[in-house]
């Protein structure tokens, strides 16, 4: 597990968590728990140019090259899509949707750490 | 335009296939619930939610349901690309647990679009692809213990779903009793949501 991990994992689980609280606390998606989810976007964005400032540097990865891209497209387009989903009925259930944004994101980084490695 | 998403769903067609009686019970118990979110949020942030003037009932399009849909569509994602890359990769290996991750990744697509869609119609869709869903987890959960010697690949189902935290157990269950508690034709005249 290397730092754009743990990266994820700390931001990941916060903003799940923020999320969490607010949809006990019957509260609709607002700013915090957006721009939590559009800070996991941003710590995938880390991991993305920091990967491809990896590749360009020569370093090799382990497992499948489009399998890892692939996993990195796919996490990156989450949190968009929960933001969307989750205005579209603005109640404490799209909080929920946002709290799972952080947590899938959290494993799909690791996973994105086993096919490097 | 977000009002219309919940609204324009057709009136559903007054499935007569469910006793009133216990319906009754169901909706009456599940209606607060259900709008305790809808009315926070229109109190303290939009106007928007269940405006209920066509049948709220005949979408599944709504509160916790739309938390559903949206783990099913992770789980269709996520389903889909892991029985892509297995049979594209490595099919002669195992081609029965991997064309068994694709008819997972099939069964996950239709419950997912099946529970966005409004309409009776489309409450039975939903309704075969979660019971589908369920028994394929729990005979292939039940086969990958006892028979792991012709189960040694991992699908979804695999282990119940052991892999993504039993989540896969857990999901046509939560389906099943939103669909009860969605079902149609168990409006009364005169109640509003």
């Amino acid at each position: 597990m290397d730092a754009f991990f743990y990266i994820i994992l700390v931001v990941g689980l916060l903003s799940s968590g923020i999320c969490l609280v607010a949809g006990i606390l019957k509260k609709a998606p607002n700013d915090i728990t957006i721009l939590s989810v559009a800070a996991v976007e941003l710590a995938l964005m880390v991991y993305l140019v920091g990967s491809i400032v990896r590749v360009i540097a020569g370093e090799p990865i382990a497992g499948e090259a489009w399998e890892f891209w692939g996993y990195l497209a796919t996490a990156m387009l989450l949190p968009p899509a929960a933001v969307y989903w989750s205005i579209l009925e603005r109640t404490r259930w799209s909080n929920f949707v946002l709290a799972a944004v952080g947590v899938t994101a959290l494993v799909m980084a690791a996973r994105m750490n086993q096919i490097w490695y | 335009m977000e009002e219309a998403r919940n609204v324009n769903a057709p009136h559903p067609e007054a499935s007569p296939d469910h006793g009133s009686a216990s319906a009754r019970d169901a909706r009456s118990t599940d209606t607060p619930h259900g709008d305790t979110g809808s009315t926070d949020s229109r109190s303290t942030d939009t106007p928007l939610g269940d405006t209920g003037s066509t049948d709220p009932r005949s979408t599944r399009n709504t509160g916790p349901g739309r938390l559903l849909i949206a783990v099913y569509a992770v789980f269709a994602i996520s389903a889909t690309a892991r029985a892509g890359y297995q049979i594209l990769t490595k099919f002669s290996d195992a081609p029965l647990a991997y064309l068994l991750s694709a008819f997972a990744a099939v069964v996950y697509l239709v419950a997912t679009v099946s529970l966005a869609k409004a309409g009776s119609t489309w409450f039975k869709v939903s309704l075969v692809a979660v019971l589908v869903e369920l028994v394929g987890v729990l005979v292939v959960g039940a086969l990958s213990i006892f028979d792991p010697v012709a189960f040694p690949h991992e699908t979804v189902w695999s282990l119940f779903g052991r892999g993504y935290a039993f989540i896969p157990l857990l999901l046509p269950i939560l389906g099943l009793v939103w669909l009860y508690r969605r079902r149609p034709g168990t409006r009364p005249s005169g109640a509003q949501n």
